[in-house]
């Protein structure tokens, strides 16, 4: 009887949020459900694990990705940043302080990867104008529709920091 | 003598006491939930529209690797129907037989010990359908209509009559899209027995409901249920039922006797949880050729799924809308093989505002009168039916205020006569009415030796604001800082809220938070009441105030202490009372008709003349919602709203394929919601007084930024192109 592909194991080391992780993970986890199902890491929120809505967004490397597709064995070697590493402990990010001054969300389901998608965001140097910052933020959907008061968050937040 | 100014916090734009939480993702919602030995749920779904399954085979699925149980109808313990809800009868149960009347519909769930494992059993499950035609279409002959399904038909005046008299006459008949909810968070159940309690983390906007529907379906006593949502990921409506899911975990908890977690998927989101119905409405007007309307007939039919109940009305909104004699709504229902409808954000307000708001646009057009000022020639300034005076109501002011900030009257009011560059350039309004409703509430409110206060209440934060709102609302009228009350929410364990849902738990709370600080200072008069070394001994309440965490007299702040002495003195821990607000519009001596919100939507729109984009541009809204209880979190609420407005208006469809039922479109991908780059900047102003009904002079203001949003935006097309589109959503090929 046929009970599905394996996928494997793979053995995976990588950091996450400046801590080593060492492990051997199933071929077929997300990097997603590898942080909120075995790591406990359930600051990263799942919206439609189709890379179609930007809440599941965490920097590989540094860069923005949608962790629903990107495979855990992928990040063998890479260094890996979520939510609960944006700021050093027990401190806020400037873009979490701005988020909040500027009521940048409602219900907080999309807030983590707003937010992970911001500071990417502002480092690649694309949060020069509004028309900008709407445009490199849209993949990341906010139902609430706080979208007025993330771009003003974002924009009080790049202005600090250039 | 000390002068003493009062903490002044209602109202005022205070951040949420939740933002860190939220920011930092340590807020906790339903699918964030773990238990040690927790197994993960998966549903199956039909993927028939109507038939019987003729057999179901899980014997591959059962041998998948980490496979604890296939549920199906064929192996079930028989459960009792869930109660029914003050909107009608429960989902139907899916797995109660061998019927599918749906695509989609749950008919097996597979638990496994870990999700992956569930997910990759699922796809063993093989089920043999005997299919039959499935009715689909809304105006399919063979479809079963249900008329006057709410008992809610009525006519004032004789519309008949006054429609053939009328000097101007108009009708049209309008359509709206189904559309769906699609909160971000996807609704989950964590499901944990322990013993013979049953604690369940569930996505819902409605503990106590959710509570006494598992009571009621596994014969429990309602206190051997908690249902805790300390945060909801959205809901907009889909966590007002508590749907068949969240029973199949709760059941597979107890059959396992291990805790289970079930996440939804996307695509199950579009078809479990509810969704906006579409919608046929007929609109008929009268007016004089000064504009003053002598006939409204508005006729709305919707569709429920076959052997459902849904509570959609299209025509809510209309008999209170504007002052006119003659006034006559009917609804009706058609039963299709569909997921069922269910509410989402202003439902029935919505989509019957679309129509009748649009119909004024055209009837303002036709008639060569201003839209604005046809609104105000027909300002219902009294309730329209009983010719009360209203608790409040600064419709006009709305208008007017809107009109100016906006530069209505700047504009050419001739169609496609505005331009920027390749760009037609529009603007539409709309006028906004809202019902008022209020529920019975309770809260537990305590001050502790620390002098701090404790509000509980089973009440969920939905992303309202309710948190800071109720901690606000404590803290002024207890005399504290908003930092210095702990407010708990979520939990069906603590005093019974109604549902965060209709527009109405901020005020239903707020009277509720009224009461009970009144009450507790009561407590502390009583319990210095004979004590000689208090100087509030033998005072009562109107004699004292409360501020800096203490009470005093009103006339010689000096002669006061401190909440935390009171307890110290007399050894207590804290003094504890249960606050309560029971509405009753129908109250003796109520001389007036308790008003909801109102409001003045204004929009600008952009469309390419070649190529038939739709762009918003511009959006205003000027809400009366009475007193607002904190201006921050109140303005994301309206914004929001329209936001969605937005999405409703130009941008989102539920596509059922037309010969299977199939929803071709249920992901991110290809249902499209707004995004950043939909949406442009948005200006939300309040105006109005204090309501003269409602707690604090509060109106709900949830869902009223919705409303009337579609008709302004259709309107400025009109405005833009000169094309009148009266099915939504305007999309490039209505325009093109």
């Amino acid at each position: 009887m046929n009970t599905g592909r394996s996928t494997g194991i793979a053995d995976v080391a990588l950091r996450i949020n400046g801590v080593a992780f060492r492990g051997a993970v199933d071929g077929g986890i997300t990097l997603l459900d590898l942080l909120r199902d075995h790591l406990e890491l359930v600051g990263t929120k799942k919206g439609c694990d189709q890379g179609a809505c930007g809440t599941c967004t965490v920097l590989l490397d540094g860069r923005r990705v949608v962790s629903c597709l990107v495979l855990a064995a992928q990040c063998d070697g890479r260094e890996v940043t979520t939510i609960e590493g944006l700021a050093p402990e027990g401190g806020l990010h400037p873009l979490q302080e701005a988020f909040i001054r500027h009521d940048a969300f409602q219900c907080g389901f999309c807030t983590s990867g707003q937010l992970m998608s911001a500071a990417a965001l502002i480092e690649e140097g694309r949060a020069g104008s509004d028309a900008e910052i709407r445009e490199y933020m849209s993949g990341n959907l906010c139902r609430c529709g706080a979208y007025p008061n993330i771009v003003a968050a974002i924009r009080d937040t790049a202005r600090q920091v250039v | 003598m000390t002068t003493v100014t009062a903490n002044k916090i209602i109202g005022e734009p205070v951040d949420r006491i939740d933002g860190t939480l939220k920011v930092t993702g340590a807020a906790t919602y339903p699918s964030d939930v773990t238990y040690p030995g927790m197994a993960y749920a998966v549903l199956v779904g039909s993927t028939i529209a109507v038939g019987r399954i003729r057999a179901i085979d899980t014997v591959d699925a059962l041998a998948a690797p980490g496979v604890l149980t296939v549920l199906t109808h064929e192996n079930i313990p028989s459960l009792p129907d869930a109660p029914a809800s003050p909107f009608g009868p429960p989902p139907r149960f899916p797995l109660r037989d061998d019927r599918v009347l749906h695509q989609g519909q749950h008919v097996a769930v597979v638990v496994a010990e870990s999700p992956e494992q569930a997910r990759n059993a699922a796809r063993f499950v093989r089920v043999d359908y005997e299919e039959t035609v499935p009715v689909l279409a809304i105006d399919d002959p063979a479809a079963p209509i249900r008329s006057n399904p709410f008992g809610t038909d009525a006519e004032h005046g004789d519309v008949i009559a006054a429609l053939a008299s009328a000097e101007v006459g108009y009708e049209e008949t309008f359509r709206t899209a189904p559309v769906t909810n699609n909160p971000l968070g996807l609704f989950a159940t964590v499901a944990c027995w322990d013993d013979e309690r049953l604690v369940v983390h569930e996505s819902t906007q409605w503990p106590m409901q959710a509570r006494r529907t598992l009571a009621g379906v596994f014969s429990l006593a309602e206190t051997a249920v908690r249902v805790l949502v300390p945060h909801l990921g959205g809901a907009f409506g889909a966590g007002l039922r508590t749907w068949p899911h969240t029973i199949l975990t709760a059941l597979a908890a107890r059959l396992l006797d291990r805790p289970v977690k079930l996440v939804l998927t996307r695509p199950q989101m579009f078809t479990a949880v509810g969704h906006r119905p579409e919608s046929v409405q007929r609109v008929r007007l009268g007016a004089t050729r000064e504009g003053r309307l002598v006939a409204i007939d508005h006729e709305g039919t919707a569709p429920v799924a076959a052997e459902e109940f849904t509570f959609d009305r299209m025509t809510t909104g209309t008999p209170d809308a504007y002052d006119c004699p003659n006034v006559a709504v009917r609804d009706r229902l058609v039963a299709l093989n569909i997921p069922n409808p269910g509410f989402m954000r202003a439902p029935g307000h919505a989509e019957g505002s679309f129509a009748l708001e649009s119909a004024m646009d055209e009837l303002a057009f036709r008639l060569g009168i201003d839209p604005v000022e046809l609104r105000l020639r027909n300002f219902a300034g009294t309730h329209p039916r009983t010719g009360l005076p209203w608790s409040s109501n600064a419709l006009r002011e709305c208008y007017r205020l809107g009109a100016e900030r906006f530069g209505w009257y700047v504009r050419d009011p001739v169609p496609r006569s505005m331009r920027d560059g390749e760009w037609l350039v529009g603007c539409g309004m709309a006028g906004v009415t809202y019902q008022w409703y209020v529920t019975p509430c309770q809260v537990r409110i305590s001050i502790g030796r620390d002098g701090t206060a404790r509000v509980a209440c089973a009440g969920t934060d939905i992303g309202t604001g309710t948190y800071t709102i109720t901690a606000q609302l404590a803290a002024e009228m207890l005399g504290l800082d908003v930092e210095q009350v702990h407010v708990e929410l979520g939990d069906s364990d603590l005093p019974p809220a109604p549902q965060s849902g209709g527009s109405g738990l901020a005020t239903s709370l707020a009277g509720a938070v009224e009461d009970g600080t009144r009450r507790l200072l009561d407590a502390f008069l009583d319990l210095v009441g004979t004590d000689d070394r208090s100087p509030l001994r033998g005072r009562t309440r109107r004699e004292v105030t409360a501020n800096a965490g203490r009470l005093h007299l009103v006339s010689d702040p000096d002669a006061g202490e401190p909440y935390a002495h009171m307890l110290a003195r007399h050894d207590l821990d804290e003094l504890t009372v249960i606050g309560e607000k029971i509405p009753d519009p129908q109250a003796p001596g109520l001389d007036m008709a308790p008003s909801g919100a109102s409001a003045a939507q204004f929009v600008e729109v952009r469309v390419h003349e070649e190529l038939g984009m739709l762009r918003v541009s511009r959006l205003l809204s000027v809400m009366d919602a009475g007193t607002v209880l904190n201006e921050k979190t109140a303005r994301s609420q309206v914004s929001g709203a329209l936001v969605m407005g937005i999405g409703m208006a130009m941008l989102e469809e539920t596509v059922f394929d037309p010969a299977t039922g199939r929803i071709t479109n249920g992901t991110f991908a290809d249902y499209l919601i707004p995004t950043h780059a939909d949406i442009p900047d948005v200006d939300v102003v309040f105006v109005g007084e204090p309501d003269r009904v409602n707690p604090l002079g509060a109106k709900g203001l949830g869902e009223v930024g919705l409303v009337g949003l579609p008709a302004a935006v259709a309107n400025a097309v009109h405005h833009a192109t000169g094309k009148r589109i009266r099915s939504l959503p305007i999309t490039i090929e209505k325009l093109f």
